[in-house]
């Protein structure tokens, strides 16, 4: 693994034990500000609605092409995680979190067992057969293709598949 | 993440993110979100907490179904592992979800 791999599992790792750190970090990084707020209101019952994950944690399948680590403004491609797989088929690629707890249990930032529960309680109706993987800590050059390509390629395919909501989880 | 939220908003299907940069959230305006003040890499909380996260999942509901302001972040008030969820009545809390049954 290169040495640069190494220094961002590190840093990650000591951001996520000292969160007073963390804020260092998140205050060096320029987010894209956006103009406007897209709106489409929620008016179905809940318990009528089948809920898709989209997650940036970097989860995919195993047997999936890993999110590119060494590109340093990230990699804003997409996995199609099969919701018919049983969970232990993912794991993450990530580098710019620790995510040796999530490596345990994906449930705490890809909570699909737990929508699972809800969908047999009747909470909601029940789960998409497709989620999406994403890769956070998108930088520069990789924000258009992410905004022009993957994040309407992706919303494309929710619309296209009958998805009533999107749960967002980060890393 | 809320890049992509905002899409998948635009083209018709309501969304609502988990955000654990408050920062970020703000500049990015997706239309709705939940705010925790948590580590990286837990948004839903501790390994193995199951009560934890069903809570966080049944307060990211709500706040779907409650909020009416585009851009609106509900600042959720759980301190990170000093608090208890075993107890917690996740039907109350997604009372705002039964409108229109």
């Amino acid at each position: 693994m290169s040495w640069n791999r190494v220094k961002n599992q590190l840093i990650a790792k000591i951001i996520t034990r000292y969160p007073a750190l963390a804020k260092r970090f998140v205050d060096a990084y320029t987010p894209w500000e956006s103009e406007g707020i897209p709106w489409t209101p929620f008016k179905k019952p809940l318990s009528e609605c089948t809920v898709a994950i989209v997650t940036t944690a970097g989860v995919h399948h195993r047997d999936q092409q890993p999110f590119n680590m060494i590109d340093k403004a990230g990699d804003p491609s997409y996995r199609v995680i099969d919701g018919t797989r049983p969970v232990s088929d993912l794991m993450i690629t990530h580098d710019y979190y620790d995510h040796h707890d999530a490596d345990k249990d994906i449930n705490i930032v890809f909570p699909f067992e737990r929508l699972r529960e809800f969908a047999a309680e009747g909470i909601i109706k029940g789960l998409a057969n497709r989620h999406y993987g994403f890769m956070g800590h998108i930088t520069g050059v990789h924000i258009p293709a992410l905004i022009n390509k993957t994040g309407p390629e992706v919303a494309q395919l929710i619309k296209r598949e009958g998805v009533d909501v999107v749960l967002l989880t980060p890393g | 993440m809320g890049l992509i939220q905002r899409e998948i908003e635009r083209i018709g299907v309501p969304t609502i993110g988990i955000s654990i940069v408050r920062d970020y959230t703000v500049k990015v305006k997706p239309p709705r979100t939940v705010f925790l003040h948590w580590p990286f890499g837990h948004p839903l909380g501790e390994l193995g907490n199951i009560p934890q996260q069903r809570v966080v999942l049944a307060e990211a509901f709500r706040a779907l179904c409650a909020i009416d302001t585009p851009g609106t972040i509900f600042d959720l008030p759980y301190r990170w592992r000093r608090e208890r969820y075993e107890d917690k009545d996740l039907r109350a809390m997604l009372s705002p979800c039964r409108r229109g049954l």
